[in-house]
């Protein structure tokens, strides 16, 4: 067990790991669109020092 | 599905986000408020929009400035609003580094997750700010659109140069990772015109360190929780 716990790999096949590494990252940069890059006013003022804070273009 | 494994992630960057909050309250946030005083003071102000996105019928609309009027953000208040995003963006941070961490077959662990963190502080914050330093409100700006997609891709081409030089060991592929990195500077970011600014650039210098220092805290934590998270709730599934 001591060897699988440190291992830095997945043993899983990538056909078992695919549907749940693009729903991951589509979701995920659906997610940072929305709070970094999104042009919404709503989006924008409510994320506004974060987009500030995180580097993201703002203005 | 995996299911635990993306619930992991999710806790992982809620966790990081909840963190985040108040390192950006000791360290940036105050600059973002000192800085608003300099836009509003300076009477230009600065268009949040593009003219494009907004249809209103009014001609001349004032620019919003902040803190002056209540803007159409969500009645959270200030501090609730940049919580409410941190917690956001650091679920969509976390999602983005475990699904690359699944197509790459790697697994996140509390002793690699530190490495996970820093390579994404390189990716998203440390390679954009480097030609294109982080802004604060009242600072001359080159057009949004055209800085936005000099972000994006400057954020992919160094992620797949992080790729290239980490994860493969042919000498042809660290050398096109280096280069992958190096090209978006190259370019160069989109630059204002006019660099007349009324921000103090001692401000915007202390906000550009202090961006990177909170967001480099905000990955550290984020890849170590990201680790701690999927060995603690995911690893069976890993391991099937």
């Amino acid at each position: 067990m001591a060897t699988v716990r440190t291992s830095n790999t997945i043993s899983l096949p990538l056909a078992s790991r695919l549907t749940t590494a693009v729903v991951s990252l589509l979701l995920g940069i659906f997610i940072v669109y929305g709070v970094g890059l999104s042009h919404s006013e709503t989006l924008h003022d409510t994320a506004h020092d974060t987009r500030h804070s995180y580097g993201f273009p703002c203005h | 599905m995996l299911v635990k494994y993306l619930l992991a992630t999710i806790i992982a960057g809620l966790f990081a986000g909840i963190l985040l909050t108040p390192a950006m309250y000791v360290k940036t946030v105050p600059l973002i408020l000192h800085a608003e005083e300099y836009e509003n003071a300076g009477g230009e102000g600065h268009s949040h929009e593009a003219p494009a996105a907004t249809t209103e019928a009014a001609p001349a609309v004032a620019p919003h400035e902040h803190g002056q009027e209540a803007g159409p953000e969500l009645p959270l208040g200030r501090f609730g609003n940049t919580l409410l995003i941190n917690l956001v963006a650091g679920a969509g941070f976390a999602l983005i580094t475990g699904a690359a961490a699944l197509f790459l077959g790697r697994r996140i662990t509390l002793q690699n997750g530190i490495y996970w963190g820093l390579a994404g502080f390189f990716i998203f914050n440390f390679a954009p700010a480097f030609s294109l330093a982080p802004e604060l409100p009242a600072m001359p700006a080159a057009d949004l659109a055209t800085r936005q997609a000099w972000w994006l891709i400057t954020v992919v081409l160094t992620a797949g140069g992080v790729y290239l030089i980490v994860l493969r060991d042919e000498i042809w592929a660290k050398l096109v990772g280096v280069v992958l990195i190096v090209a978006p500077h190259v370019y160069g970011a989109p630059e204002a015109e006019d660099l007349a600014s009324a921000v103090p650039p001692t401000l915007a210098s202390e906000f550009a360190v202090s961006t990177l220092a909170t967001n480099l805290f905000f990955w550290v934590v984020l890849g170590t929780a990201l680790g701690w998270a999927i060995q603690n709730y995911a690893s069976s599934e890993l391991d099937a």
